[in-house]
């Protein structure tokens, strides 16, 4: 009778294992996939402004890792690392001389540069997988004191995107410290002191060589998986 | 296709089919009446009517590339008939695949839109696969006890052949109707089947163990459990499919938008998207690479995102500052793309498509054979639909009058050579010949259409 309950026990290890490649493996690649097409989308963009808005992926892990720390899991982890790469979309109904003017931007033309964030919004919202993220891309330069009830995430990406635009031509120091100066009236101050934190933990210059770790240290477990079946049909046809 | 060719092929076809009823119905007559078959009578129509329950709820598999709109149909009854041909030997095995595939492909005929005919051809198949598998079973002289852990694995590795030499032999008949039905390489649709083959299989064996396992401890009732595990593997597969096909749709309609905020009509990128993918097609290409030609067609001028639009909408003449920028575009959309692994194939064409065989090409100057023959489709596509005018409104590039369609074809011919690959013009003059009349319909009707509605 042993021998039965090992065999019932191989069964529902591997009906145990068909669930994991079905409810997590394959939407992670999945997710992970997603980012990396939009990633290309948010490198258009980067090229068109010569990078003054940051490293989108640099960014995407600054928010994953501060939004940890503010308890965004889930689905809203994944919502809003597209929303990074998504946010600056409507950087291209904005005219090219604009974007890349080295003087400072009159008060009217800030205002032309402000409506990316509708425009960016408008053509998310036409994405039939993406719209969840429409309002995120909305509400990413939005300010504490005008709409605090906001979602935490937009909180999130509207201080990071100023901190790495700040950080650009003033350092991290600086821009950090201009984030404190601003925290309960521009910025969230919970999210002001989780980004502080993050970055006294783990120091910015420390991120770059940590791209797309998850999904690779994923790969390297389901790779060998995928041999392995192999195999075994190898062995069951000879 | 020629007529000749086509009635051949028909001849082929009608062949080939009287000889799967035949084999089929050989097999069926050797394995004897089922109503004969002892006590398993209630539990080959117990087992049949889960079979076909399973097999109206169809699992909808993605295919690597492309075809976000087709995708293949896997049947999901093929775990049970597998465990049914171990446990209760082949005759069994064979009575039930044929009677729930006939069942099925009959309540479903309706909704498929499937001939009769369809649906013998289909119970004829699936007959024979049945057969063809057990094959697998008799040929190792095995039989299904197992109350040890070696004789368990040792039934795990026989349903394993099981359902690997059933996915097979289905693979190869269906192949070679579909090849003979719709007059496509049978090679072709060989290799596109048998590249899903192991991702077709390997999810049904568990599911096959486990009904094996059930249906030998505690027969039919236990078989019933098992319904469960496969409901929730149909919706994760469901579902991960939507998504496939969602990605898909979100790349493409990308493409749109970004462009959109420059002065191209979307007409032009879907024309040269579908022109390039039938001259890729006609040229030979294996079937994604085709898809991935309409792929990197709709986004070849990606690169144009990030250049400055008072040069791309400026109606005169480019001074050679701004023409140097405009240059860049194939290798500025070549970077925009590069991080995106998947899309690693049509990168260099990206980077190549304004290339030219006699070398006059820009950005790197290549010649002939180092411009990639998908570089050199989209090339010849694009400079056509540019010609007719159909790139940007009329108003832009004044100095530019668009040619008519013999004109511009004129062109190209000229320039094959030297500015265009000739393969590429004599494949796509043929391709322009076929979508001529079409289009002057669509035009016709657009006229009357406006007259109709201005009187």
């Amino acid at each position: 009778m042993d021998s039965l309950y090992i065999s019932i026990g191989i069964v529902l290890l591997s009906v145990g294992a068909l669930g994991y490649y079905a409810f997590a493996f394959l939407p992670a690649q999945l997710h992970r996939w997603r980012c990396q097409s939009l990633r290309a989308f948010a490198k258009a963009i980067e090229l068109r402004t010569q990078g003054r808005y940051g490293d989108p992926a640099l960014i995407a892990q600054l928010a994953i890792a501060v939004g940890a720390r503010l308890g965004i899991e889930g689905e809203a982890r994944k919502q809003l690392e597209l929303a990074v790469y998504l946010r600056d979309i409507g950087m291209v109904g904005i005219p090219y001389a604009l974007l890349n003017r080295s003087t400072p931007l009159a008060p009217m033309e800030q205002l032309t540069l402000a409506r990316h964030v509708e425009i960016g919004a408008a053509i998310v919202e036409q994405l039939p997988g993406l719209n969840m993220v429409a309002p995120l891309v909305r509400l990413h330069h939005i300010e504490y004191a005008q709409q605090p009830e906001a979602p935490l995430g937009a909180h999130l990406l509207a201080a990071l995107s100023d901190l790495i635009e700040l950080a650009q031509h003033a350092g991290y120091e600086a821009a950090l410290h201009a984030l404190q100066a601003g925290a309960g009236t521009r910025y969230h101050p919970q999210v002001v002191q989780a980004i502080a934190a993050e970055l006294q933990a783990r120091p910015l210059g420390s991120w770059a060589p940590l791209r797309r770790s998850a999904a690779l240290w994923l790969g390297l477990v389901m790779y060998p998986l995928k041999d392995l079946t192999r195999l075994f049909i190898e062995l069951a046809r000879h | 296709m020629s007529l000749e060719r086509r009635g051949r092929l028909r001849k082929r076809y009608w062949l080939w089919s009287g000889l799967l009823s035949g084999v089929a119905l050989i097999i069926l007559i050797l394995a004897g009446n089922p109503f004969q078959q002892g006590g398993h009578l209630p539990l080959l129509l117990g087992l049949g009517l889960v079979a076909l329950i399973t097999e109206l709820l169809l699992i909808r598999y993605p295919l690597q590339h492309g075809y976000t709109d087709r995708g293949i149909w896997m049947s999901v009854s093929t775990p049970i008939v597998a465990a049914v041909l171990l446990l209760y030997g082949w005759q069994m095995g064979v009575w039930l695949d044929a009677l729930v595939t006939f069942g099925a492909g009959l309540l479903t005929a309706r909704l498929k839109q499937s001939h009769l005919r369809w649906v013998w051809l289909n119970t004829a198949q699936s007959i024979l696969c049945a057969a063809g598998a057990s094959a697998w079973q008799i040929g190792a002289g095995y039989t299904a006890v197992f109350d040890t852990l070696p004789s368990f694995l040792k039934a795990a590795l026989a349903l394993l052949g099981v359902l690997g030499l059933y996915s097979l032999i289905n693979i190869f008949l269906v192949s070679v109707t579909v090849a003979l039905a719709e007059g496509v390489r049978l090679h072709w649709v060989l290799r596109e089947s048998l590249r899903g083959l192991p991702r077709e299989t390997l999810p049904m064996f568990p599911l096959s163990l486990l009904l094996m396992t059930v249906l030998h401890l505690y027969g039919f009732a236990g078989s019933l459990a098992v319904l469960a595990p496969y409901l929730a593997l149909r919706q994760a597969f469901i579902l991960y499919t939507r998504q496939h096909e969602l990605y898909h749709q979100t790349i493409r309609s990308l493409g749109f938008l970004i462009q959109r905020a420059h002065p191209y009509t979307g007409g032009h990128l879907q024309r040269v998207a579908q022109w390039g993918r039938k001259v890729a097609e006609r040229l030979g290409l294996p079937p994604e690479r085709c898809e991935l030609v309409y792929e990197a067609a709709l986004l070849h001028d990606l690169g144009k995102t990030v250049l400055d639009e008072r040069i791309l909408n400026k109606p005169g003449r480019l001074t050679p500052r701004e023409w140097e920028q405009v240059q860049r575009h194939p290798q500025l959309g070549a970077e925009i793309l590069s991080d995106v692994p998947f899309l690693n194939p049509i990168v260099p064409w990206i980077a190549y498509h304004h290339e030219r065989p006699d070398g006059k090409g820009y950005p790197y100057g290549l010649q002939g054979d180092q411009i990639p023959l998908e570089a050199r489709i989209i090339a010849v596509v694009d400079a056509f639909d540019a010609m007719i005018g159909g790139e940007a409104p009329s108003q832009q590039r004044q100095y530019r009058r668009a040619l008519s369609i013999e004109e511009a074809l004129q062109e190209l011919r000229r320039g094959a050579g030297t500015q265009f690959d000739p393969q590429v013009v004599t494949v796509f003059e043929q391709v322009v010949q076929e979508w001529l009349p079409l289009s002057r319909i669509a035009e016709g009707e657009a006229r009357t259409r406006m007259q109709s509605a201005c009187h």
